[in-house]
């Protein structure tokens, strides 16, 4: 059943840079290296020595929290190949609702019939960029704003130091639900256009990769988990999130708490209370402060596999026991705490 | 691979730590390094050739010079396998099947008489008219008799209710229907029903006859401890067992070459194509000549070969393996009952052959639903634009009159398919929807067909769709050609995998 060998663990971490629909595709990686000399050379008016010793610096490559990042990607990679056969799939879900589109309209209309194929593609690939983009936001809202799903989200946002690997830094149960995440908006939106459009839906890409994908991380998607404040102009973050925009999200200050959840519109964030734009001369410390009471919000910079793995399941049992009890002070002063930081 | 390992096992015992602490002189190292080398070699040499002479065994392996142990056979008969008979009734098939094309659209007693001698007549002097001999493949046998005597199909078909086919008739009966109607049609092809009789009797046939002959007598019936037991004669003056010959009757019936274990999947059908190029790998024997008893593909072997094709299917070298594997079982209890222990191993073959068979005959409802759905695309899209879709209508009839032949072949196994075959029948119904929205109904009492308003065009589309899914789900067909719903998988692989599970 499973087929778990050495050499399929080599070939998911290899394919995961060698395939341009992955994040860390080396062409992106480099890409996001060149954006990042350039910017420190001409914006930050720095040399080119004093740039690479900036980015490449192991006070950041090399820190407890970095290499915490490494071990987990691994790992993951693991608890992936094992979970991944038990996990549904799209095709599942994009048959079974074709098959249910089918029972609601009988006759199948097929919408746009006269269209060319090149307009029908792209309604199909931006349709389901922004549908996942949005998906993505809004999992990502609910990891912050529900504490169950923080204490597994805060895996994630312990990082003190960031680097691209660490967008792997996520805990197996994040993992599964972005995963599922993934499934049901691919699952959807192939039935959809299956269904209304027929064998004309298609997906317009780049080096095989979507091109909204591609577009995104080739203009350095890897510096949001990065120590390069990259900016946009104020009226560009309003539509598009800059690496800056992002690093505010993981920063420490109470000002930016529960910030800027979206992946690559920020329309999301605006519409739901939570745009914050970069701010010049941005100096951030990223990881985690207390949310609420320490009791139940536990803060642990130990980045041990121990506290990044097995915390999350002790702090669940905590919530857990204070909603059972009579008062059930996480969820009130939760929410408190969130309405607050929503009106500042 | 090899070097490799062969590098990894000389270094170790010198990179390991223990070894260098030991301080061994350099003399002595090289030498024990040399006698690894040499053992390693000897041992490479050796295993190597064992794979080889596996593979090679392997390959080589054919359905054939099983050899004579039935006690106290003082006959000269080298080998016990036999199943000309088998063969017979492939050819008589062939043959049917290509006269179920001859009609002229008038009534035609002549070539209804000589359609119901291939099918249940059991005269002399029937001719091969296929599989003939084409170009520079040539084949050993013209006549049918030249094969084996005295054989008909109607006398080995199932002999049930076919309740997907109008009338409530038998197997017989069904295919006497069909082969009468066959006759006074117009190359096998009623327009006004959208029937493809040559399509229709030949897939029907293959089901009712060989699949049902096969896997609900000979691999079943024939395989209990009382039915034709192995310590005696398959019947009284044969030279073979009862088991060895059950055995060899339902190889016969699944219509693969001897030595298929050496053909690929496109070589056999190349060879049931009668290619000329495909002429050197049917003639294993190299007697210049393909014989029809041991060297031709037909039918359901044919078909496996088919969905093999793809790459995505083994059945036509698995059915075949667990047939000669079975075979050799019994071959090796030399002429004695079998036990209980050897009876169950040879049940488990049994039903290797029996699984996989069924799903070769799924892949094939599955395929032809598919081309059927895309049919009715081009019909509905050439009446859209006011074009003729005479041609169309032709290849919907054509493919319809394939799935529908396959359909009934599903229903004639070992199983009662129960739920799922009435599914499948009402989901196909008696004949195509029509371009006026209607379906057989029935058979009146003159032997017409009658009709009544069914499903639209497009809701015989989803029809199809469900077909196909009803293949997936219930046989977990693999091959899957003329996917209707290839689309979603195609898009599915475009947005890449969903499995990578980065956040932000």
């Amino acid at each position: 059943m499973f087929d778990i060998s050495l050499t399929n663990i080599f070939t998911e971490i290899s394919d995961g840079f060698l395939n341009p629909q992955k994040r860390v595709f080396v062409g992106y990686l480099l890409s996001a290296f060149l954006i990042a000399i350039l910017w420190s050379v001409f914006m930050r008016k720095n040399s080119l020595s004093i740039s690479l010793k900036e980015i490449l610096s192991p006070k950041i490559w090399w820190s407890t929290s970095s290499k915490s990042d490494y071990k987990i990607f691994a790992i993951n990679k693991l608890i992936m190949l094992l979970l991944s056969p038990a996990l549904i799939g799209r095709l599942v879900i994009a048959s079974g609702l074709f098959y249910a589109l089918y029972d609601i309209f009988p006759s199948r209309p097929i919408i746009l019939a006269d269209s060319p194929q090149w307009l029908i593609g792209a309604i199909f690939t931006l349709c389901y960029f922004l549908f996942d983009d949005f998906a993505r936001f809004y999992v990502h809202r609910l990891m912050h704003i529900w504490p169950i799903l923080w204490a597994f989200h805060k895996t994630h946002h312990s990082a003190e130091t960031l680097t691209p690997l660490t967008v792997f830094r996520t805990h197996p149960v994040e993992m599964v639900l972005f995963s599922l995440r993934s499934t049901f908006v691919q699952g959807m939106s192939i039935a959809f256009f299956v269904f209304f459009m027929g064998e004309r839906a298609d997906l317009i890409t780049v080096f095989s990769a979507n091109i909204f994908v591609f577009i995104f991380n080739i203009l350095g998607s890897n510096l949001r988990h990065s120590h390069t404040p990259i900016a946009y102009p104020k009226s560009l973050e309003k539509v598009f999130i800059s690496p800056a925009q992002h690093q505010i999200h993981h920063s420490t200050d109470i000002r930016h708490r529960d910030k800027n959840f979206g992946v690559v519109l920020s329309l999301w964030d605006k519409w739901f209370n939570s745009f914050h734009h970069s701010e010049t001369k941005q100096s951030l410390k990223f990881g985690i402060t207390p949310k609420v009471d320490k009791q139940n919000d536990c803060i642990d910079k130990s980045h041990t596999l121990n506290t990044l793995y097995l915390r999350p399941f002790y702090d669940v049992t905590m919530i857990a026991k204070a909603t059972l009890s009579k008062r059930p002070r996480y969820f009130i002063k939760r929410n408190q705490n969130h309405k607050h930081t929503i009106n500042t | 691979m090899i070097t490799i390992i062969i590098k990894i096992l000389i270094n170790i015992p010198f990179n390991a730590k223990f070894i260098i602490e030991a301080d061994i002189t350099i003399g002595f190292r090289r030498e024990l390094t040399m006698k690894i080398q040499k053992l390693l070699s000897a041992s490479i040499i050796i295993g190597s050739s064992l794979i080889y002479m596996n593979a090679f065994a392997a390959s080589n392996q054919a359905y054939s010079d099983f050899p004579v142990t039935l006690k106290d056979y003082a006959g000269k008969k080298k080998t016990s396998v036999s199943y000309s008979g088998q063969a017979t009734r492939q050819v008589l098939h062939n043959s049917l099947k290509s006269l179920a094309g001859k009609g002229t659209g008038e009534e035609n007693a002549e070539l209804k008489a000589e359609l119901l001698a291939y099918f249940e007549g059991k005269e002399e002097g029937r001719a091969i008219l296929d599989p003939t001999t084409k170009g520079a493949f040539v084949i050993k046998q013209s006549q049918v008799d030249d094969i084996s005597k005295k054989k008909n199909l109607a006398g080995k078909t199932y002999k049930g209710i076919i309740s997907g086919w109008p009338g409530n008739l038998t197997g017989p009966e069904v295919l006497k229907f069909m082969i009468d109607k066959a006759s006074s049609a117009n190359k096998g092809y009623d327009p006004l029903v959208g029937y493809d009789y040559k399509q229709l009797i030949s897939k029907f046939a293959m089901g009712a006859v060989f699949y049902n002959q096969a896997v609900d007598n000979y691999l079943d019936e024939k395989l209990t401890a009382e039915n034709k037991p192995n310590d005696k004669p398959y019947k009284e003056g044969a030279y073979y067992t009862g088991k060895e010959h059950s055995w060899d009757e339902g190889f016969g019936y699944f219509g693969a070459p001897a030595h298929t274990l050496s053909l690929t999947p496109k070589e056999v059908i190349a060879i049931t194509k009668r290619k000329a190029d495909a002429f050197a790998k049917a003639d294993a024997n190299k007697d210049g000549v393909v014989d029809l008893k041991t060297e031709m593909a037909y039918a359901h072997a044919y078909y496996a070969a088919v969905a093999d094709a793809s790459g995505k299917t083994n059945y036509l070298h698995t059915i075949t393996k667990a047939f000669i594997d079975g075979r050799q079982l019994i071959s090796d209890a030399k002429g004695e009952k079998l036990t209980d222990k050897q009876r169950q191993q040879l049940m488990a073959h049994a039903d290797t052959i029996e699984t996989n068979w069924e799903k070769v005959i799924a892949e094939a409802v599955f395929k032809y639903a598919g081309s059927t759905y895309k049919d009715i695309q081009k019909l509905k899209a050439t009446i859209d634009n006011n074009g003729d879709a005479k041609e169309i209508f032709r290849n919907y009839a054509k493919h319809w009159g394939e799935l529908k032949g396959f359909s009934l072949a599903l229903q004639t196994g070992k199983n009662n398919l129960g739920e799922t075959a009435v599914k499948l029948n009402r989901l196909i119904g008696f004949s195509p929807v029509l371009l006026g929205n209607t379906q057989v109904s029935g058979i009146d009492s003159n032997g017409a067909y009658t009709q009544k308003s069914s499903e639209t065009l497009e809701g015989y589309m989803l029809h199809m769709l469900k077909v196909q899914k009803l293949m997936v789900d219930t046989f977990n067909v693999k091959a899957r050609s003329n996917d209707g719903l290839a689309k979603i998988g195609d898009l599915s692989k475009k947005l890449g995998s969903g499995k990578s599970a980065e956040n932000d």
